[in-house]
């Protein structure tokens, strides 16, 4: 498995990483980030929308702050599943990730960035073009999803980073910079339904950081993650839910997993207002389950990874109160 | 006293340090004469010398003809494999470690179709690309080859069709992997694209294209590679059972796994002969495959066998890139480096067969098993490779370790446009092993008994001859059985956990090395054999060809030799990588490693050990059957002091003959019946194993997680309890992935979706269960001091210890392998609808009233444990026959037997319509029975 070769560009200041990536996008030249490469280079020896030159936030110091307040983008999440200067709920979460030696290059903006996957597209360079590729990856052939065949133009492979749904139960902001400025939003309007273009981040723009209100302090969380591993396995269904004990218009739930993005659950919450039993849990799980629609590109069955988001949901919740 | 031999010049010192560890360069070990007069010889281990011979070893199950050859040196105790220390520090060389001056890498071009006939291959852009050296095509190697020689199927590269995605189409060397990769893209094939059939149960129909075609023996038009029928027993036994299950099974394809990718070097020396570096399990076979397809007599290709590592059946197929390697460095005059990428891996395959299996066991109201009904259609794959024998393994192997009223099998291996099946670990004999102890739960269950009862009132003796007419020597099944139950607290347990928590009880039989070897005429050849060597300064040199795969080959030969030289292991060499210097092995396949090479080993140390006590008879006085060897050591019994060293002795012995050479070899006892198919699981001997498996269910996410597995095993005599331990506890892990998560995933297209380490779920740490090893030690009266196998075995219980610990838990019998969560949580959504409730916690876990037949079975048990006991030590050698529970007398010729005791290997026409889907192969005729002979 040979990678194919590019020219990789390492500043050391966010500013210099934008001044790079303005650099590359005027020149026309494509690229991607990079921060611990645990995601990008695998896809990178598959081949898969692989680019002539890659620019590495590893060696930002500025994005390596850690408290309960910011995290930054370039946290390994080794650091943070021993950490606890941050929320138990993060640290418990990024144990959750992979395995102890992928957690030991990976980072907390490159699991919220993660690529989203497939069956059909996480595979070689020989095996994809013998289906003739597929929409999220059609080296410019045009090529059809071969997931759902004649759909539309959506991508329908899977988000499934771990994190995600943690800080959305936490209310996290993410803060993006680019060569058009600072950006910030709730963590949840930063996913784009849509497995191709996954997030809002412009040509050029990248995760700096997540911060959190000082309230995040109170919150107490769980993160429930469906797996058939205890190691390396991607979540094929995760809920995480997080409140300050007491309030019940405070809870909030985040799923990944399940679809191209991970969702924010307060719709569901403001029909269940009143989630104070069993029965109103239950009820509010199946509301969450409802809200969510998987398809079959994993490995477990999507009627089934769907079915588990209640239960997940559920036991998150049941942990927390 | 002397400090040793200098291993190393300067200082003397100690060799060992304050901490115990050996000092690196510098044994311990006396200066030659040594021994003689040296105090600190070590004693005579009693413990580990027999009981027969004066020793202090328990032999419960009676003595064994290789006691007197015991010196208490070596076997039976637990040591490190003798190659574990370059493996641990890194200096082992792997196929891939392997590089030679000059060497280019070699790429394979694959197809990407299923099934299609190639028009033309177009190589002039390939070989314009600077840096190529050289490129082959199906067209340089025309002749056919495959592991058996009834179905060589195989092409080095394909010859006019394609017949899986990733079939290997052509190949390229050159000076770089990056310009190999590149060149592939070069390549212009014209293909035709065929109707490719990805599921087996089409296999038995006619179709247009047959995937192979073979002539005249070609059944039909279809894709039916083998076919099966085997009929044995009193079928009226079955007509009124008082307990019946039957239940069809599905089994999804696994891959052995093994860490190391396959990866082959060849070279073509200046002498011009071809030496090709490969991890094989099977040497030998690539060896033949390699002089029939480059057309050059085997005396000028020498392989060696690097370090493998793992192969569980996956390299012990002749492979066609090892061909590929050989044509490419041929033309390119420069060695030819190929290594696997894992996706590789995955298209050569050669793993379990997915199945279809349909089980139907009946009981009668003694609790007897009167009938065995099994129906196996496998799915080859593309090529043939070992499925000749899984056909017939799928059903044999399951007649032992229970005594059956008869015996009623159908087996059909169909080809189909995926990577080729094979063997893997517990080759044929597993998935037919899960059907069969669940349905003997399910039976129990049905009878109000015990299933450990239930088996125990079942079981085969020791001595004695199964229903298809296998040999049974040694027999621990009882004693594996009685220490599981006892191991894991069954009778406390069983039925009487709460819901999500279970146990559950799986037996398993295998053989210990084919009795018919696949490319041998046994009355020409041996098995194995081992020679030794050794010259005047006493180390002993073995020579095998035995692959050690990492199951401890290598260290058992130097373990039995060691032992009946009374020297240390440290001074047994054992060389067995050169085909060049090894004696032709048949490979390590069928367990049969250890059985056959250790006993070519034993005879050939016996030899050695004549001619050193003739020595020291001369040169004492005393005749060899008063002389002790011992630790270096040749001595008179009575008196210790009256003795020579192992050096005098070997230089006296050596005196006209200089370096002493010896030569064993093994080649089994004729046996077995003569019908058809009469040889498939025939073994000297057989191994047994029983294990008891707990389980927690989480009835709401399906996800199954073995707690705790208490795995006993008879393996004969454990040589190396610490390998034997080992060999267990992997073989459970190996079998936990087949029973929880691994699967090969063939998706909507017939593409294998999982092909690399992620998506193949083999179990992590996590997964794994507290393992209880047991060793039971029945010593089989053929094997090296009583061993048999322990590497394949083992693997078989556990699944059906799962699935019917599962059961206990939550009261749902899957039949689905593997039961990944989402498999289970349909098979628990079916039980909901079915109970008509909607909580899944609302399930209730199934409980147990012993019935009026279990204090029956216990009685019948009690008596036979002394039938077996006595038949065990030999103190009862009457025959015993598989049917004597039923009333058969093996003493009464086969036609004047009880009415309805019969064998037959072909259907009666008027029966066909009963067969189950294999079994429906029947329903086609051969070409030469259809007039057609083409």
């Amino acid at each position: 498995m040979l990678m194919p070769a590019f020219e990789l560009h390492k500043p050391v200041s966010i500013e210099e990483a934008v001044a790079l990536a303005r650099d590359l996008i005027d020149s026309g030249q494509e690229f991607d980030w990079v921060s611990g490469g645990t995601d990008l280079i695998p896809n990178y020896k598959w081949h898969i929308n692989t680019k002539p030159h890659v620019i590495s936030l590893a060696g930002i110091e500025e994005m390596k702050s850690l408290s309960m307040t910011e995290i930054g983008a370039g946290v390994k999440l080794s650091q943070l599943e021993v950490s606890d200067e941050i929320h138990p709920l993060l640290k418990t979460a990024a144990g959750k990730v992979a395995s102890s030696l992928i957690r030991k290059s990976a980072t907390l903006g490159g699991n919220i960035c993660l690529d989203t996957r497939c069956f059909w597209y996480n595979q070689s360079e020989d095996w994809r073009r013998s289906i003739e590729w597929c929409h999220k990856a059609d080296c410019g052939t045009g090529a059809d999803c071969r997931v759902i065949p004649n759909q539309n133009t959506l991508c329908v492979a899977t988000y499934q980073g771990d994190m995600a749904a943690s800080l959305i139960s936490l209310g996290a902001m993410i803060t993006l910079v680019g060569p058009d400025g600072i950006r910030e939003m709730p963590i949840e309007d930063f996913f784009e339904l849509d497995g191709m273009k996954k997030n809002v981040l412009q040509k050029g723009e990248f995760v700096c950081k997540v911060t959190f209100s000082e309230e995040v302090s109170k919150r107490v969380g769980a993160y429930k993650k469906l797996r058939v591993r205890e190691t390396w396995d991607f979540p094929e269904a995760g809920s995480a839910a997080s409140w300050i004990p007491g309030d019940l218009s405070s809870l909030r739930i985040g799923t990944t997993g399940i679809e191209s993005i991970p969702r924010s659950h307060c719709k569901e919450i403001e029909q269940h207002a009143n989630w104070n039993d069993e029965d109103s849990i239950f009820e509010l799980s199946q509301a969450v389950q409802k809200s969510v629609k998987a398809v079959n590109n994993t490995i477990l069955s999507p009627r089934y990874r769907k079915a588990m988001v209640s239960v997940l949901t559920r036991r998150a919740i049941e942990e927390i109160i | 006293m002397s400090g040793g031999y200098k291993q190393q010049p300067g200082s003397g010192g100690n060799t060992v340090r304050k901490d115990g560890k050996r000092v690196a360069g510098k044994l311990k070990f006396q200066p030659p004469g040594a021994g003689g007069s040296n105090p600190k010889m070590k004693e005579r281990d009693l413990d580990f010398i027999p009981e027969s011979v004066g020793g202090k070893e328990p032999q419960p199950a009676g003595s064994h003809v290789h006691d007197r050859l015991r010196t208490g040196t070596v076997v039976g105790k637990e040591v490190a494999l003798v190659d574990a220390n370059p493996k641990v520090i890194g200096k082992a060389e792997y196929g891939d470690d392997v590089r030679l001056g000059g060497e280019i890498i070699g790429k394979i071009l694959r197809s990407p179709h299923h099934y299609a006939k190639i028009k033309s291959i177009d190589t002039s852009k390939v070989e314009a690309l600077p840096g190529v050296i050289a490129v082959a095509t199906g067209a340089d190697a025309p002749k056919t080859f495959g592991v058996l020689p009834v179905t060589k199927d195989e092409h080095a590269m394909a010859i006019e069709k394609v017949r899986h995605m990733g079939d290997l189409v052509a190949c390229v060397a050159a000076v770089d992997e990056e310009t190999a990769l590149h060149a592939l893209n070069l390549f212009e094939v014209e293909y035709e694209i065929l109707d490719a059939e990805f599921d087996p149960r089409k296999g038995i129909e006619d179709v247009d294209e047959p995937i192979h075609w073979r002539g005249k023996y070609h059944v039909g038009n279809t894709n039916i590679q083998k076919r099966v029928f085997q009929e044995f027993g009193d079928r009226s036994l079955v007509e009124s059972p008082a307990a019946s299950s039957s239940r069809k099974w599905r089994f999804e394809g696994v891959h052995h796994g093994f860490t190391e990718p396959h990866a082959v070097v060849a070279e073509w020396d200046a002498t011009g002969r071809l030496q090709l570096y490969t991890p094989q399990q099977v040497p030998h076979y690539t060896h033949r495959a390699l002089s029939t397809v480059l057309d050059v007599p085997m005396h000028q290709i020498n392989v060696i066998r690097t370090f493998v590592g793992g192969g569980f059946g996956g390299k012990s197929d002749p492979f066609p890139h090892e061909m590929c390697a050989a044509i490419l460095a041929r033309k390119a005059g420069r060695p030819v480096r190929i290594t696997f990428d894992r996706e590789e891996v995955y298209w050569i395959n050669r793993g379990r067969h997915p199945s279809y299996i349909e089980v139907k066991i009946d009981a009668d109201e003694q609790g007897r098993v009167a009938g065995f009904d099994i129906d196996a259609l496998i799915d080859g794959g593309a090529f043939a490779s070992f499925g000749h024998v899984t056909s017939y393994y799928n059903g044999v192997l399951a007649t032992s370790p229970y005594e059956l009223g008869s015996f009623h099998y159908t087996g059909a291996r169909v080809w189909t446009n995926k990577p080729a099946s094979g063997a893997m670990r517990g080759h044929g004999a597993v998935n037919t092993r899960c059907a069969v102890e669940v349905g003997m739960d399910e039976i129990a269950e049905q009878l109000a008994v015990d299933p450990i009862d239930l088996r125990l009132a079942n079981l085969l003796p020791p001595h004695c001859r199964t229903i298809t007419g296998f040999r049974i020597t040694s027999n621990g099944m009882r004693e594996a059985l009685t220490k599981v139950r006892e191991g894991s607290d069954w009778d406390n347990k069983f039925r009487k956990l709460p819901l999500g928590k279970g146990i559950g009880i799986g037996c398993g039989f295998f053989i210990s090395g084919s009795g018919l070897p696949i490319h041998w005429d046994p009355n020409r050849f041996p098995h194995a054999t081992v020679h030794i060597q050794i010259d005047m300064d006493g180390g002993v040199t073995v020579h095998t060809g035995a692959a050690d795969i990492g199951q401890g080959s290598t260290t058992a030969v130097a373990q039995v030799v060691s032992e009946v030289l009374a020297l240390p292991l440290d001074m047994i060499h054992v060389r067995s990588h050169e085909s060049d210097t090894s004696p032709v092995d048949l490979g390590s396949y069928s367990s049969r490693v250890t059985f056959m090479n250790c006993n070519a080993a034993i005879r050939a140390a016996m030899e050695i050990r004549e001619q050193l006590l003739n020595a020291a008879w001369e040169m004492t006085g005393y005749h060899p059957t008063t002389l002790v060897l011992n630790d270096r050591r040749i001595y008179y019994k009575h008196d210790p002091a009256i003795g020579v060293s192992y050096l005098e002795a070997l230089h006296k012995a050596q005196e006209d003959v200089g370096a002493l050479i010896a030569r064993g070899a093994y080649r089994s006892p004729p046996m077995g019946g003569v019908h058809k198919g009469a040889a498939a699981g025939l073994a000297p001997a057989y191994s047994f194993s029983a294990y008891v498996a707990e389980v927690d269910v989480d009835v709401e996410t399906g996800i199954v997680k073995c707690t705790n597995v208490w795995a006993a095993h008879d393996c004969g005599k454990a040589l190396n309890p610490l390998s034997v331990r080992g060999q267990i506890i992997g073989s459970c892990h190996m079998g936990l992935g087949q029973v929880l998560s691994e699967k090969m995933v063939y998706g909507r297209t017939g593409h294998l979706q999982n092909a690399n380490l992620l998506q193949y779920q083999i179990p992590s740490v996590h997964e794994m269960p507290h393992v209880t090893p047991i060793i039971v030690e029945s010593s089989d009266p053929e094997g090296p001091f009583g061993a048999k196998e322990a590497g394949e075995g083992p693997l078989l219980p556990i699944l059906p210890a799962v699935v019917n610990a599962v059961y206990d838990a939550i009261g749902v019998r899957p039949n689905t392998l593997p039961l990944t969560p989402d498999q289970m949580w349909s098979d628990i959504q079916k039980k909901m609808k079915e109970l008509k409730i909607k909580d899944p916690r609302k399930l209730e876990s199934p409980r147990l009233e012993h019935g009026n037949l279990q204090p029956v079975l216990e009685q019948r048990a009690e008596e036979h444990r002394i039938r077996d006991g006595k038949r065990q030590r030999t103190e009862d050698t009457s025959a015993y026959v598989n049917g004597a529970l039923f009333g058969f007398d093996p003493n009464i010729p086969m036609e004047d037997q009880v009415e309805g005791w019969r064998s037959a290997t072909e259907p009666e026409p008027e029966k066909l319509a009963e067969l189950g889907i294999a079994g429906k192969a029947w329903l086609k005729q051969e070409q030469r029975k259809m007039g057609g002979d083409n």
